[in-house]
């Protein structure tokens, strides 16, 4: 961080303080699953990370995530092992990442306690490949924070990860994604 | 009659063998994460150095540091609680964005109700990388973390 990113943040504060209502939200510690079970297999193959980084725009509706690939937990320790080395290699593709927008953003009462459903499209890059996702989520608003959740399905040859013949009938070609967050106001 | 001794032998040698490596998969597969409590760290670090090194060189720091158990010594910024109870220890300078988060084994959630803002503490992990943030500030993230020493 330099001496322009503290400017632009005191500002940014100082901003926020004279109209009394944060822009931005985002956690840190946004909660993200990750589930390859196939309907087939005796045992489940998910893996949860807590870690999550989210950002959520409340005036254009952008939207952003970031985690790291190793900070996915699973309950084995030789899923986890697998998880990283042969299908997310995430020593060389540390990090996923989705950026895209609330299409329905101007529908969204972020000064009202309420629950929104939402239409969220963008990018999600992992494992080095960018793919288009579009889904629908619901941002529940309540008492100045906001519930972000949404699920989505992602197929994991989109990502160039390829899943071994000995294992297809434990691990789907497809995972689903469950995101939940509970995001804060960006102040102080 | 000797040659029915031998295969005897080659038959039972096989069934060690056999169930061995039975054992071996067994184990292998049902294996679980160590307790990070009783892992010895492979680096002891304070948190803004570890900090300066992840923002001076990200790669060669993910590297050195990636899957190791590292020891942190920082003050304490922030205790979090998630709504299902896993807590996380956040670590640095108080004055500055970026933290060492340390989310908490689940196991040992006890040892961070004990912990709180500006106490300086030692926490043990994983390291999970860097999360390189410009507006956020920047994080490095350990998993499994254990309170080691407050």
């Amino acid at each position: 961080m330099n001496m322009k990113n503290n400017f632009l943040l005191a500002a940014t504060l100082l901003f926020l303080a004279t109209t009394g209502f944060a822009q931005k939200f985002y956690t840190k510690s946004g909660k993200i699953d990750f589930d390859a079970t196939s309907a087939s297999s005796p045992e489940k193959i998910e893996g949860v990370n807590r870690t999550a980084t989210c950002v959520v725009d409340t005036k254009t509706g952008a939207i952003q995530f970031a985690v790291l690939m190793k900070g996915f937990a699973f309950e084995r320790a030789l899923m986890e092992e697998h998880f990283n080395e042969n299908y997310v290699e995430s020593h060389k593709f540390p990090k996923a990442e989705f950026k895209g927008t609330i299409t329905n953003n101007e529908t969204v009462n972020y000064s009202k306690d309420g629950t929104y459903s939402v239409t969220v499209k963008g990018k999600l890059t992992m494992h080095g490949e960018t793919k288009d996702v579009e889904t629908q989520g619901k941002l529940v608003i309540q008492g100045g924070k906001v519930n972000a959740n949404a699920s989505f399905n992602v197929l994991l040859s989109d990502f160039k990860i390829a899943i071994p013949g000995l294992v297809a009938d434990k691990v789907s070609k497809t995972a689903k994604i469950i995101v939940s967050c509970s995001l804060e106001p960006l102040k102080s | 009659m000797k040659r029915k001794k031998i295969i005897l032998y080659v038959f039972l040698s096989l069934l060690v063998i056999a169930g061995a490596v039975g054992f071996y998969f067994y184990k292998e597969y049902n294996r679980t994460h160590k307790d990070t409590a009783k892992l010895k760290p492979d680096y002891t670090v304070t948190a803004t150095g570890l900090l300066k090194e992840f923002e001076t060189n990200e790669q060669t720091s993910n590297k050195k540091y990636w899957d190791k158990v590292l020891s942190v010594e920082g003050m304490v910024k922030e205790v979090t609680k998630d709504d299902r109870g896993f807590y996380a220890v956040i670590l640095g300078d108080t004055a500055a964005m970026s933290s060492v988060r340390c989310s908490i084994d689940s196991a040992h959630s006890n040892e961070a109700v004990t912990v709180s803002r500006g106490l300086t503490v030692t926490v043990k992990g994983i390291c999970s990388g860097y999360n390189a943030d410009e507006m956020l500030g920047s994080d490095i993230i350990l998993v499994r973390s254990v309170i080691d020493k407050k």
